[in-house]
């Protein structure tokens, strides 16, 4: 147990297993007061339980730690203010959120059903902001705060059969880095994690479409074959809330086992400039020679089965 | 007019103004019969009007081209099936969708409303959704076809006041990215525009705004393009053109910026600066190494700033 929190109270979403309990954990032996969020629904968000929260409360509180549990489902504005409230009833007040609550309904573009589709922006992008905006209202009352979201790779550089949780997940780093400049003023900081683990979210992944994104052509670093604990992230998490991180807003990391990247934002890699508007037969000879060229297909076409 | 996209069957929605307008010009100047669809609401996406999507395909037919006009809402999984269905009616099949519709509900994320959030990702990642489904049926059957979508600078970088809209744009861009993925196999391709345009939406976003960003520091998305250009709507529609055409069949997964005469290749968020060691980081130990490794010269996009009296 180490000091960095003490005195502060924080707020983690989907901390009953995973990465939120890693998170929790890490907070609150920094000696934040910790509130685990946790609906404990399936995967697919089915269902609910108030287990898994309880028990991340009593493995803090074994450490000799401070929590409680709270089973409020988060993608609805009620959730997002009944559990900002319940920091301030139980610890009268509030100076970290990490949202780290999502679900995973992968299909083909081609199938996904607008259920899918809904649930998984549902939970994961709203829930980000219900929580966010609540928190951000205490935040600029009192000119400090945190927010931690959860983005993904999946987002950020696109992964088969995620439309539905890509455009959650790079929703929620736009998201991150408008908040980060509507709250920085005010001294308050929002940053995001795309996190590799090994979950239980990753283990649902069918072997089958594993073994399709690895036959497509590699179009980005492959990620190095290593154990990937879900704990490993929330030192980072922790260290991002604490004072000393007062200065840190509006970024994205990447964080695994014992990695933590720095990402950039997005850049201009080539450009073609001139005065007035592109006509066709120039962007049709430009485009190829200097726009495009030699980029690579991430699935090119195949031949019909 | 050119022929460089004869015989193609295109849909673009929210073409009856601005951005979409000038993609369903040129389309059709270029031979595509399109689908000129919008609701004609206002730029807080209330109330409805079938003019501005009629004077569109009015321009379009006097100019010789070929189009029909569409009102459905791209905001429910229907109004994109219904739209993607007026292109195999009236035209008889299907290559192209461009997915330009969109609305603005600017507000500091402490007073945002849950209306406010709810129109703009509906409008906006919902109806980006709905029509790509619809016609990713139509391309993977047919194993050909293009899907262009919009996304923003203020979804790449943040603008103040638009959690809502950035939320929205930078879940486009992610989307584009992964649906590339999922259709390149069947000879499809997917592509998003960051358009930099002077329109009817930008014109909303009011000269105190810009003001405050300047003036606290804070970095706008506008921070990335310093040259004064020419920010013409009508522009972005060369590059679509192009990128939907048989010329560009290898071109998947990518995100284009487009402002006047200028356009980007943007690159996907790289790893600038890594730190690493055996085993798990003790909060401790990243406090002393931070600022000299990942932390140097990190800038905050919005400093804090003294109470106001």
């Amino acid at each position: 147990m180490a000091n960095y929190l003490d005195g502060k109270v924080a707020i983690v979403t989907g901390a009953g297993r995973g990465i939120g309990a890693g998170v929790a954990k890490a907070l609150a032996g920094e000696g934040a007061k910790v509130i685990v969020n946790d609906i404990g629904a399936a995967l697919d968000g089915e269902g609910s339980s108030n287990t898994p929260a309880e028990e991340v409360v009593d493995l803090i509180k074994t450490a000799g730690g401070e929590a409680i549990a709270n089973y409020t489902d988060i993608s609805t504005m009620e959730g997002g203010e009944n559990i900002v409230q319940s920091a301030v009833d139980t610890y009268g007040k509030l100076d970290i959120v990490v949202t780290v609550a999502g679900i995973l309904r992968d299909r083909m573009i081609f199938n996904m059903t607008e259920q899918e589709w809904d649930d998984v922006i549902r939970v994961h992008l709203k829930g980000t902001f219900t929580v966010c905006k609540h928190a951000s209202i205490l935040y600029r009352q009192q000119r400090s705060g945190r927010i931690v979201t959860f983005a993904s790779e999946s987002g950020l550089m696109g992964n088969t059969g995620q439309g539905n949780y890509a455009a959650a997940k790079n929703g929620i780093a736009g998201f991150t880095k408008v908040a980060a400049k509507d709250l920085g003023r005010y001294g308050a900081t929002a940053n995001s994690i795309c996190p590799r683990a090994d979950t239980r979210m990753t283990q649902s992944v069918p072997d089958a479409a594993r073994q399709m994104r690895e036959d497509r052509p590699q179009d980005r670093e492959e990620a190095p074959k290593m154990e990937m604990n879900p704990d490993d992230i929330g030192p980072f998490v922790a260290y991002l809330s604490t004072d000393q991180a007062a200065n840190i807003n509006g970024q994205t990391f990447l964080v695994y086992g014992g990695v933590i990247t720095k990402l950039s934002l997005p850049r201009r890699e080539r450009t073609i400039f001139k005065q007035g508007r592109w006509t066709l037969d120039e962007l049709k000879e430009l485009a190829p020679q200097h726009l495009t060229q030699g980029l690579v297909n991430p699935s090119p076409p195949q031949a019909p089965r | 007019m050119g022929d460089l996209l004869k015989d193609k069957v295109a849909v673009v929605t929210g073409s009856g103004r601005g951005i979409g307008r000038g993609i369903a010009l040129l389309l059709a100047s270029e031979g595509a019969k399109v689908v000129v669809n919008d609701l004609g609401g206002s730029v807080d996406g209330d109330g409805d009007s079938s003019t501005p999507a009629d004077e569109v395909v009015n321009e379009i037919k006097a100019a010789g081209g070929d189009a029909v006009a569409n009102y459905d809402s791209v905001a429910t999984m229907d109004g994109g099936e219904n739209i993607i269905k007026a292109a195999l009616d009236s035209f008889g099949k299907l290559d192209i969708v461009v997915a330009v519709a969109g609305i603005l509900r600017d507000r500091m994320l402490f007073n945002m409303t849950e209306e406010e959030w709810d129109a703009v990702i509906s409008v906006h990642l919902k109806g980006t959704f709905t029509v790509s489904k619809a016609a990713s049926i139509v391309f993977r059957q047919q194993r050909s076809g293009r899907i262009i979508t919009f996304s923003s600078t203020s979804g790449l970088y943040g603008n103040s006041g638009q959690a809502n809209y950035g939320a929205a744009k930078d879940g486009i861009a992610g989307f584009t990215r992964a649906i590339a993925r999922d259709l390149g196999r069947y000879g499809v391709t997917v592509n998003s525009i960051s358009p930099g345009a002077d329109s009817r939406m930008t014109q909303t976003v009011p000269q105190s705004a810009r003001d405050i960003r300047a003036a606290s520091g804070m970095q706008g998305a506008s921070a990335v393009t310093p040259l004064q250009l020419n920010r013409d709507p009508e522009d972005v529609a060369p590059m679509v053109a192009w990128l939907v055409s048989d010329e560009a069949e290898n071109v998947n997964g990518h995100v284009f910026h487009c402002q006047g005469g200028q356009i980007s290749l943007m690159n996907n968020p790289a790893e600038e600066r890594t730190l690493r060691k055996n085993g798990r980081w003790s909060v401790e130990e990243i406090d002393a190494m931070f600022s000299g490794t990942l932390g140097m010269d990190m800038v905050n996009p919005s400093p804090p700033q003294p109470p106001k009296e």
